[in-house]
Parts: C-alpha cells; structure tokens; sequence
C-alpha cells in the first residue's frame, strides 16, 4: 500500500475516534472537496475557462465546507451567504490586481522544475493563478465565517434583548480574537510550503530590490494578502448578515 | 449620523495616503540600484501560430518596445529591445505603453546591450499591503493592526532561522526548523494569550499533538518507504529534501493546530472560571465537543491551501500527455500527504488539549 493511503486510513480512523459522527462526516467533507478540486484541474486541462470553473468549484466547496460541518442550518445559512459574497468581491479585486501585477505562470527560479517542458500548451496562466489565489482562501474564509456566525447566534439565544449595536461590538470581539489565529493559520500553511523557496533565496543573495519585485516572491506575497483581506471581509459581512437577520426578525415580532 | 465631518476625514486621508502611495512607487526608480526602463514604444510583429506534439494550440508574437531609461548613468537614453510573448503566457508577458521593467545593459567595446530582467511589481505589493493595514484600522481599530504584530513578528523570526540554516548549512537541518517551530509557538502564543497557565496549557497541547502526528507521518513514511512520494518533486529543493519536505510540514501545520489548540483551552478556561463546580470528566467531554466543531473545517484550510498551489503544475504535466495517476505522484503526492499529517495532527490535538486543560483545572 502506498504512503497516501495509509495515512488517509489513520486520518478517517482517529477522525471517528475522536469525533464520532461528526468527525467521520467532516473527514468526508474533506474528501469531496479533494475530488472537487481534482475535478477542476481536469476541467481546466479541458479548456474550460479557469475562473468559471473556480467560481462553480468554489460554491461548491464552501457548500461542502459550511453545511457538512454544521449542523445548526440558521447559523450554517448567514455563513453560506456571507462566504459567497466575499468569493465574488475577491473575484472582482483579484482578476485585475493578478493582471497588473503580472505574477502568472511560472517564475525564473522554477526553471529545472520545467525545463523538460513546451510550455506553449495554450493554457490561460493569468486565469489559472487568478483560479488558485481564490481558491487557496476558501478555506479559511469558511472557517472564520461559522466561527463569528455560530458565536454571535448563540450571543442572541442567550440574551434575546441584546441591542443591534452591541452585536455589531461583539462581532467585533469575536471577529478580533478570530482573525489572529486565522492569520497564524494562513501564514504557516502558505510560508510552511515555501520554506524550499526562502532558503533558496536566501542562497541566491537576492536583495531587497528582489523581494519587492520578483515573480515568486510577489506572487506568495499577494496570495497571503489576499487571504487576509478576504478574512477581514467575511468576518464584517457574516456581522452584517446577523444583525440583519436579527432585524428582520424583530421587525415581524412587532407587527 | 452625527460623526460625519470625522468620517469624511478619514475617508479622505485613507484616498490621499493611497494616491500619495501609488505616485511615489510610480517614480520611486531613483532608489534602485538596477537600471529600469519605461515602455514609450510598443511595436507588435503578426502572431505566430505553434501547435506542439500533444495537439495543443498556442500563439506567439515578438513586440519590439522602446525603453527610455529612468534612473542610473543611462538615465534619459533610449534603447530598443525585443520581447517575445506567448498567449497562454507560462514563462513570459505582454508588455504595454507605460508599464516599467528591470533591465541589464553592458558594455562592450562601446556597443551598449541591453536584456530585459523582469518586470517592477513593487507598486502592487506595496499598494496592497496598504490596503490590508487600512483595512484593519477600519474594521477594528489599532486592536486590528496588533493582530498583524504576531504575524511580522513570526515573518521577521522565520527570516532569521532560514539565515541560521543557509550559515550553519547541517546536515540534519530538520532539527533546526523544529526548535524554530517551537519558538514560532511561543511566541504567537505569548502575544495572544500571555505568559500564564494557560499559555503552558496550550503550548504542551501543541507539542504533544505536531510531535505524535510527525512521528506518525515518519513512521508510516518509513514502513511504506515512501511508496508513491517522490521527495524529489519538491519545488526550489537546495538541501536534502526529505528534510525539507518534513520541516515545511511542521511548519505548515502549527497554525492549524495552535487555532485548535487555542479554541478549546481558552474555552474551557473560561467555562471553568464562570463554573467553578464543573469535573474533570465534564470539562473533557466540552472540549471533545468544541473540538470536533473546529476539526473539520481547519482540515479543509490545509488541504485547499497545500493543493491550490499545485494547480499550474498539474495542469502543464496533464497537457503534455501525462496520465493522471503520474500527474498525482509528481505534482500533487507531496501536498496530500501535508495535508494529511497536519490533518493527523489536529485530530489528535482535540483529546489532548481537553485532557490536559482538564487534568490541570481538577475538580473531583
């Protein structure tokens, strides 16, 4: 048996172990969203236009992540909503910024890694770095989404007299307490993957002229900036949406 | 609304910083060192047609730009220089009226060549930067920017250590990036919660749980020898890329198990606190509950951030004929087999950091 699957066997058996039910339905949730996103990368090989087929890979995915791990639909539906307008907002900011930033395809430093390869294949790279910038923040995004979803709704169940200001403040606290750990998150999961990377520049002598300019560097750059302000985004809208919907309701207790 | 004119001011200075920002960076070329030109002229040739043996249909055109140069002692001349893009545009770009490049020029026997380096992306990154700094000022005032403060911090120590390691250059370097994982630990969690009980709390729950799921990962590793990993397709590898591989995944998972970590022990803390009458088998079971809530999604971060990045590689290796099962084994294997460890590791942070958090706060 090869590595992968051992490993994915003792994920799936300490996932029920620990947490039963539930633990075996996240560690599906995982494995979809593995098959949605194989599913896209041979959907792009196919031609299809990259940013749609991440569009549709990314509802999906959030639909994955936010409703098989939540059961509560009240608080699973305000993060649905808030995760997908903020995949549209950053669709919107991202598409231009990776075009002005020119930070598609591969870098220089990349070259023995391609060097066996006709890179004239045809593929939009520009479309394809816009499809993986999305993507790679979905994730957290969702995660951030149900956890200020989830407290702020169970703030209201407990004290059903909370005045709209005051959630909208303590969206703020929990969002805040969220947002560093979340950005801890981020950072080691993007850095972690490029500790090749950094020595290798590191190696290479690069300057500070380099940092700020070079493909490689930019482009991880962008993605973790990218991330953090997608996270700061969901946590203000998924606030927003709650306080809305808390609104809405009082509004027809009155009538 | 009665805060308005305050409002209106700082809407104002956010859009004169940015505009100030973005003019600087526009002419900031006098502070390199490298010779930048700026595209005046754009000459484009007829596109060319190429169709590669795996009937893929491309297209490429040579454009001749005319670079006036902007900083150095060639500043003022102009120079010609060709480029050669292609339409999917995998190695190079299309440059365009205005845009500014780094050049190289050398002399020879008085003939100036001139090589076009790459092409100045400061602004975006800057400007971006900014936007995130605004951002958080926005949401939640300085609170917000202090939350950055970890992740600078944590930027700056991580410099650090890859300078260690590139000096010292050791032969098990692993080592070095496990004590930097453990000083990474530390200090996100001092900044986050403080140097007290929890902090031990949290911090010996972080370290059981990445130690169990490394050493899970490298014992199956060792017994599979590895079958279906190929170290080698480590992208940038300069050292043993075993060593790499392993270090990078240390790395990548501690913020994933520090979120749990961090979530349950400061939960049941707190719970322990508002009810000082709660057992020990209570508060574990609360932290099993909170846990599997944080579980399933923390996975999935990990894995789209791991396999987001191998997309522009998968996709080359499937159009040029690769079959799925070698595009998976060369492109994506070293992703999954992240993620999964990480994964491996949050799961088994949930139990310890609820047994421990429960263990130290007692009760009968």
């Amino acid at each position: 048996m090869s590595a992968i699957s051992i490993l994915t066997l003792i994920l799936a058996g300490l996932m029920l172990l620990v947490g039963g039910k539930a633990g075996l339905t996240a560690f599906f949730s995982a494995v979809f969203n593995f098959v949605i996103l194989f599913i896209t990368v041979i959907l792009i090989t196919g031609g299809l236009p990259p940013v749609w087929v991440a569009f549709f890979a990314g509802v999906c995915i959030l639909a994955i992540t936010i409703y098989m791990g939540n059961k509560d639909e009240k608080t699973a539906n305000i993060a649905f909503k808030a995760t997908l307008i903020v995949l549209i907002v950053m669709l919107i900011l991202i598409i231009p910024l990776d075009h002005f930033a020119q930070i598609k395809g591969f870098a220089n430093e990349q070259s023995e890694e391609i060097e066996a390869f006709d890179l004239l294949v045809g593929v939009n790279f520009e479309q394809l770095i816009i499809a993986t910038t999305v993507l790679s923040t979905l994730g957290a995004i969702a995660e951030a989404a149900i956890a200020v979803a989830s407290g702020l709704n169970e703030l209201i169940e407990q004290r059903p007299t909370i005045t709209l200001p005051e959630v909208f403040k303590s969206g703020k606290t929990i969002g805040f307490q969220i947002m560093g750990m979340t950005f801890n998150t981020l950072f080691f999961g993007m850095f972690g993957s490029d500790l090749a990377l950094f020595i290798l520049l590191y190696k290479l002598e690069a300057g500070f002229s380099y940092y700020l300019n070079s493909k490689i560097f930019v482009k991880e750059c962008l993605a973790v900036l990218c991330s953090a302000i997608a996270v700061i985004l969901v946590i203000w809208i998924t606030t927003y949406l709650v306080g809305k919907k808390l609104n809405e309701k009082r509004a027809q207790i009155d009538k | 609304m009665k805060v308005n004119t305050k409002t209106w001011l700082k809407l104002a200075l956010i859009l004169v910083s940015c505009l100030c920002l973005y003019l600087f960076l526009r002419n900031d070329a006098f502070l390199y060192q490298q010779p930048i030109g700026k595209v005046v002229a754009v000459k484009q040739a007829a596109p060319e047609k190429t169709t590669d043996v795996y009937n893929n249909s491309d297209e490429t055109t040579q454009q001749t730009l005319t670079l006036e140069i902007l900083n150095g002692k060639y500043r003022g001349q102009s120079f010609k220089v060709n480029n050669t893009y292609s339409r999917s545009g995998g190695l190079d770009q299309k440059y365009h009226l205005g845009q500014q490049i780094f050049v190289n020029i050398h002399e020879h026997r008085g003939q100036k060549d001139i090589v076009i380096s790459h092409y100045k992306r400061d602004v975006y990154l800057i400007m971006l930067s900014w936007a995130v700094v605004v951002l958080l000022y926005l949401t939640m005032q300085f609170q917000g920017i202090r939350s950055l403060l970890s992740v600078i911090l944590n930027f700056v120590l991580f410099l650090l250590i890859v300078q260690v390691d590139v000096f010292l250059n050791l032969t098990n370097f692993f080592w070095l990036f496990a004590i930097a994982a453990l000083l990474f630990t530390a200090l996100s969690l001092a900044l986050v919660i403080g140097l007290n009980k929890q902090f031990s709390v949290t911090f010996l729950a972080i370290f059981l749980g990445t130690t169990s799921a490394l050493v899970i990962g490298c014992l199956v590793l060792y017994f599979t020898k590895s079958k279906g990993v190929h170290y080698e397709a480590l992208d940038f590898a300069t050292q043993s890329p075993k060593q790499l591989f392993l270090a990078a995944t240390v790395i990548g998972l501690l913020g994933a198990v520090m979120d749990a970590a961090t979530d349950i022990v400061s939960t049941l803390f707190e719970m322990k606190r508002s009810q000082p009458e709660l057992t020990k088998q209570q508060l574990f079971k609360s932290g099993q509950v909170i846990g599997r809530s944080v579980m399933g999604p923390l996975v999935n971060v990990l894995l789209l951030i791991f396999f987001a990045e191998t997309f522009a590689m998968s996709v080359l290796y499937f159009k040029t004929g690769n079959s799925i099962a070698y595009t998976f084994e060369w492109t994506m294997a070293l992703g999954i087999v992240q993620a999964l460890i990480s994964g491996i590791g949050i799961v088994l942070t949930v139990p310890l950091a609820s047994f421990l958090s429960a263990q130290f706060l007692g009760g009968k």
